[in-house]
């Protein structure tokens, strides 16, 4: 992945941890933290995952991308929807929740940067993330919630000839 | 009174009922709707006395709602329930109409605050 051009304005990682964070908590408590996990750059997310992904286009242009653990998401989605401990939520559940958490991280991702940009729709996938070919990693997040993987990327449109 | 809540996403359409009721408003009548057309409908159809409504939804966005009721003539009080809390999208907000705009993510107090403004 080639490196993104010194004048494209990128998020500091810093601040897309304090967002993921407040996110994490009002979604799912502060009984348990996110803590960072070492992973080797270029390595793909290594868990059966959900992934979603909201772009932001306009004055500011990046996608903002997270990928999850599959019993993570799941568990996301049961204390979401206060279900009782003993039912299952749906696929469809599961899509409406993980989109909703990559929603509210863009959305403040978004108020970080430049704007007026405009925060699309969440696509929300069964799988690991798809990244478009002429885009650049500007900033990855990798990090465990009660033993489960979590990664959060941003994303920026990659300058130069294509 | 009659709140009717305007969001895509069930999840947090069930999110922002439970977070009425820990913020102290859980005695309300609720009705809801998946997007902004739809709310714009039930406007209409329930007479609401707040609308709490997300921005970015398929088929009408929150905005254009806000504009074509207060195009309408409606004077419903409107709140945004939102994941762009920036100066900019509040501004946008305020100028359209509306009372207030919450920020995801929130808490109880958030609510009990912006609430408190239009009962």
């Amino acid at each position: 992945m080639s490196a993104v051009l010194p004048e494209v304005e990128v998020p500091e990682s810093g601040d897309v941890l304090a967002v993921t964070e407040d996110v994490w908590m009002a979604l799912l408590g502060d009984d348990a933290m996110l803590v960072p996990r070492a992973v080797p750059p270029g390595t793909p997310f290594d868990a059966t995952a959900w992934s979603a992904a909201t772009t932001i286009s306009g004055g500011w242009q990046g996608v903002v991308t997270v990928e999850l653990d599959e019993a993570l998401a799941r568990r996301l989605t049961t204390r979401m929807l206060a279900l009782p401990a003993d039912e299952e939520a749906s696929d469809s559940d599961v899509a409406d929740a993980v989109g909703e958490l990559v929603n509210m991280v863009g959305g403040n991702v978004k108020s970080l940067m430049p704007g007026p940009s405009v925060l699309s729709l969440p696509a929300v996938a069964a799988g690991r993330a798809a990244f478009a070919s002429d885009s650049a990693l500007a900033c990855r997040l990798d990090l465990v919630w009660q033993d489960a993987p979590v990664r959060v990327s941003v994303h920026v449109p990659q300058e130069g000839p294509r | 009174m009659k709140i009717l809540i305007a969001d895509d996403s069930r999840v947090m359409r069930q999110i922002v009922i439970r977070t009425l009721r820990q913020a102290g408003h859980g005695g309300h009548d609720i009705v809801e709707a998946e997007n902004g057309r739809q709310a714009l409908e039930m406007v209409q159809s329930e007479a609401p006395d707040l609308v709490l409504s997300d921005w970015n939804m398929p088929e009408m966005n929150g905005i254009d709602c806000l504009s074509a009721l207060r195009a309408s003539g409606s004077q419903v009080a409107f709140g945004f329930v939102t994941s762009e809390g920036s100066e900019e999208m509040r501004e946008r907000a305020a100028s359209a109409g509306a009372a207030f705009l919450i920020a995801k993510p929130f808490t109880p107090e958030a609510f009990d605050d912006a609430l408190r403004s239009v009962i």
